[in-house]
């Protein structure tokens, strides 16, 4: 009896490039801890008691304040991971936004041309030509200023580079035989789009969602240190922000953790986003 | 990927703001001064905080201004003459405006050339205060004051177009340099009015040659002009000495303390004694004080962080600041912080007991320590130490201070109050300004209500934005100051005065028919025992009735290079730039070891 010799797919391939880089996986881990402790955290398992007074005002790291504690003796281990939990959550519901916008839109102008791609062209050039930090503040002031804003305003920003791509990719895909054969057995042009086209650019959509994720991160940093982001809940941007003024009096710790839970999951899924590219990108790949 | 070359882009630009400022062998002399809010604009009229007031009056002047060489605080003339001749029923003011005064060069003028400052631009930039379509900002200071002038205002708020040509009684030029008051009721506070910027003169073409813009194109009679005649709404403001000044000369007389200390050796130099004003708005406590240290700024108010490495025994300075002769300056303010309820809100205007409870769950003494330093005097009600009707002994019932009968008094009456344990409250929103600080204060504010189970949320906003919510009632509660307008406790108690509700100073809308009384009788008397008396009554009277949290009356330190000459902290600071002098000797040598 003959052997089936199993042919690997696309995505196989890549699942087995990514795992023999130590690099990623570690990067993997990262992300993966991140999110769990996001998780944990929102399902108030851990750090609910953030907001607690624990010990007296500024005290240093100890064995017992294992961050320190902030000026109304506050846990500034708890508010890094609460921290964790407003990062995690813009960057996904950033990337979510991003990709149903940038991907519907990209695609429509991509598959249909003509007037439809004008219309469409013509608005993410405007878009994106508004400075998004005056965007965002412009949000900020309509639906109140809050986590909401912070979503709405960085996903409302971000689509645009996805949605050229996604564009891009689907001009080319759109005379290529499988779609021409789509069309000839009668397929609609919902099914093209959909069924047929979209899976093949899809590994864009995933890697440029990770790389949005760390941005989104960033970015809602940025926005809470400006005093424009989450509000009442512990943010790393508002974490920086304290240490403006406890710097002054020697305290280190607050601006520490912050930037270190920051920087390590910014790192993380910088280097998983190049990796993806890598495993997904047929073109890099080998180069 | 924008936001990395913001950053860039703010890192680039503070570079090139040192690179700037760098140069110490500029011709003449210029002052550099730090303002740690945001500033409206620079009509008289919308100037109704202290940072606003502040630019005005640097460009602006009004008939009477505050002896800066004087304590306790007395009022002096300015623009005019002489202090006014009161009539026997002290119903009638009348003036002397100064003579030879011009308004500033300005292209509004015929030929560019600043005219003559009369009589009538007094009654045109009083008018223009009570304008209805103008909505200005400081009308509850004359409001029912002056005779004629609330019919005026009612007659036109109905009208189109306001007529300023039409006579108001109480308000009149008798003829070129006389000018007449006519007041409706004896108001004894009402020559401290003339000395703040609402009051100041504006010219009446300049007006109405910039129309909206009036804002930005301050002309006025001052001892400077904004450098190049337009306000731009930056972060820097800059101002050159106004080439047409008056001879007003630098006083030689005043009390004993100033005497002794040098103060008036400058006595008879022509103001002002420097050719440059740079204001920088900070908004942020470290930036402004690191530009002290570096030298960038001429004096600033010790930030509470550096509190104790500047002033390690809360008296006196460090020695290495000492040694880079820089000086300390200790003294109490005539204010209140507090946080206020929004009364338009039955919640809050109908429930006592409520408003009780927030405040004695508030642990006063920890705020003190966390935010002053604990230097402040914790407030016990509205009216501050240094004035008439403040009560040295009393406490208020309602004070809370963190013990543990505190909490327990404050969860009863928030049991009474119908929302036991905090249930059946909304989340209650808490307005504050945008800096690390007053987020801080909120954060404690929201801290401190936890205790009793009352949610807070507390929201940032700019300054101009907060005063705009406050005055649109679009607010629950919030975090603010109030300073001395004029020494006299009625300037603090009209803060609840029902009547003076926003757009006027009552911006929590506390309005209490028994309090209004008392204030209406006691608003006309002149100074005497019966007045303070009433005073007293109404300020413990405020302390129970708690319309705001009261929190506390602060200290201010403020520290000061040594080259900087002349400066007294003061709680009228209107117009005292002109006063100060840079030692430019030793600021160069200064400058070396900071």
């Amino acid at each position: 009896m003959m052997n089936e010799q199993k042919s690997k797919s696309l995505w196989s391939h890549a699942w087995d490039s990514l795992i023999s880089d130590k690099l990623t996986v570690l990067s993997m881990i990262i992300v993966v801890a991140y999110s769990l402790i996001a998780v944990t955290s929102a399902l108030g398992l851990i750090a609910g008691d953030w907001s607690q007074e624990v010990g007296p005002s500024y005290a240093a790291p100890s064995s017992d304040y294992i961050f320190g504690l902030d000026i109304f003796g506050r846990s500034v281990f708890a508010k890094t991971i609460k921290g964790t939990e407003v990062a995690m959550s813009v960057g996904l519901v950033t990337g979510i936004l991003t990709v149903i916008i940038g991907v519907f839109l990209g695609a429509l102008a991509g598959y249909f041309g003509g007037k439809v791609d004008e219309v469409i062209v013509w608005f993410y050039t405007t878009f994106s030509s508004i400075p998004s930090i005056m965007l965002l503040v412009g949000i900020c002031f309509i639906v109140g200023k809050g986590i909401l804003a912070v979503y709405l305003s960085l996903g409302l920003t971000s689509w645009v580079s996805l949605c050229r791509l996604i564009r891009g990719e689907f001009i080319r895909h759109k005379d290529r035989e499988y779609v021409q054969a789509a069309t000839a057995i009668g397929g609609g042009d919902y099914r093209k789009i959909f069924k047929h086209i979209l899976p093949n650019v899809l590994h864009i959509v995933i890697i440029n969602f990770s790389l949005q994720f760390q941005v989104a991160i960033k970015s809602e940093v940025i926005l809470s240190y400006l005093g424009l982001g989450v509000q009442g809940v512990p943010s790393w941007g508002t974490m920086i922000n304290d240490a403006k003024l406890e710097l002054a009096r020697g305290n280190w710790w607050q601006l520490a953790a912050a930037t270190a839970a920051m920087m390590i999951v910014v790192l993380a899924f910088n280097i998983l986003g190049d990796s993806l590219r890598d495993a997904l990108d047929p073109k890099l790949k080998g180069k | 990927m924008r936001f990395p070359s913001l950053l860039l882009f703010l890192l680039a630009s503070s570079l090139l703001f040192t690179s700037c400022t760098k140069k110490t062998d500029e011709k003449g002399k210029t002052l550099y001064l730090a303002v740690s809010s945001q500033v409206k604009g620079m009509d008289p009229i919308y100037a109704n905080d202290r940072y606003s007031g502040n630019e005005v009056a640097r460009v602006y002047e009004g008939l009477l201004q505050y002896d800066y060489f004087r304590r306790p605080y007395t009022l002096a003339p300015n623009l005019a003459e002489a202090m006014p001749t009161v009539s026997e029923d002290g119903l009638t003011y009348t003036f002397k405006v100064l003579k030879g005064v011009v308004f500033q060069d300005d292209a509004a003028f015929p030929e560019g050339k600043g005219r003559e400052l009369t009589a009538e631009d007094f009654v045109y930039s009083i008018k223009r205060l009570a304008d209805p379509k103008l909505q200005g900002l400081g009308w509850w200071l004359l409001d029912g004051k002056i005779k004629g002038l609330n019919e005026w205002r009612n007659k036109y708020a109905e009208l189109p177009k306001t007529d300023y040509e039409e006579e108001v009684e109480g308000l009149k030029a008798l003829d070129r340099y006389t000018l007449q008051f006519k007041l409706s009721k004896p108001f004894p506070q009402f020559l401290y009015s003339l000395a703040m910027p609402f009051t100041y003169a504006v010219a009446r073409e300049v007006v109405e040659k910039y129309g909206d813009e009036f804002l930005n194109h301050p002309v006025g009679t001052g001892p400077f002009a904004i450098r190049d005649g337009v306000f731009k709404q930056t972060k820097k403001i800059y101002y050159v000495k106004n080439p047409t000044f008056r001879e007003k000369l630098y006083p030689c007389e005043g009390s004993e303390e100033f005497k002794e200390k040098g103060f008036l050796k400058d006595c008879g130099k022509k103001l002002p004694l420097v050719d440059r004003l740079e204001v920088n708005i900070i908004e942020e406590n470290q930036p402004r004080w690191l530009n002290f240290e570096k030298g960038r700024v001429d004096f600033v108010a010790v930030p509470k962080d550096n509190f104790d490495s500047v002033i390690p025994d809360a008296k006196n300075l460090g020695n290495d600041y000492k040694e880079k002769k820089i000086e300390l300056l200790i003294s109490p303010a005539l204010d209140i912080t507090y946080i206020a309820f929004n009364h338009d809100l039955a919640l809050f205007k109908n429930n006592k007991k409520l408003r009780r409870a927030m405040s004695l769950a508030y642990d006063i003494d920890e705020a003190n320590k966390k935010f002053n330093n604990n230097q402040a005097i914790r407030a016990q009600s509205i009216v501050p130490p240094g004035i008439a009707g403040y009560m040295e002994s009393y406490k208020s019932p309602y004070r809370g201070r963190g013990r543990k009968e505190d909490i327990e008094k404050a969860k009863k009456l928030l049991a009474e109050a119908g929302f036991p344990e905090g249930k059946g409250l909304p989340v209650i929103t808490y307005d504050c300004p945008n800096n690390t600080v007053s987020r801080h204060q909120g954060e404690y504010f929201q801290l401190q209500m936890a205790k009793i189970g009352i949610n807070v949320k507390v929201i940032q906003n700019p300054w101009p934005e907060l005063q705009k919510k406050i005055t649109t009632r679009n607010v629950m509660t919030y975090g603010i100051a109030w300073s001395a307008d004029y020494p006299d406790a009625e300037n603090f108690l009209q803060l609840i005065y029902g009547p003076n509700r926003a757009p006027g100073a009552n911006g929590s809308g506390y309005d209490n028919p028994e309090f209004n009384k008392l204030f209406k009788v006691a608003s006309v008397m002149q100074d005497g025992p019966e007045r303070t008396a009433l005073y007293e009554k109404m300020n413990r009277m405020a302390a129970e009735e708690v319309p705001w949290i009261f929190l506390v009356h602060r200290q201010s330190f403020v520290v000061k290079h040594g080259w900087l000459k002349n400066y007294i902290s003061t709680d009228f600071e209107a117009g005292i730039s002109q006063y100060f002098d840079v030692d430019k000797k030793l600021k160069k040598e200064t400058l070396k070891k900071l």
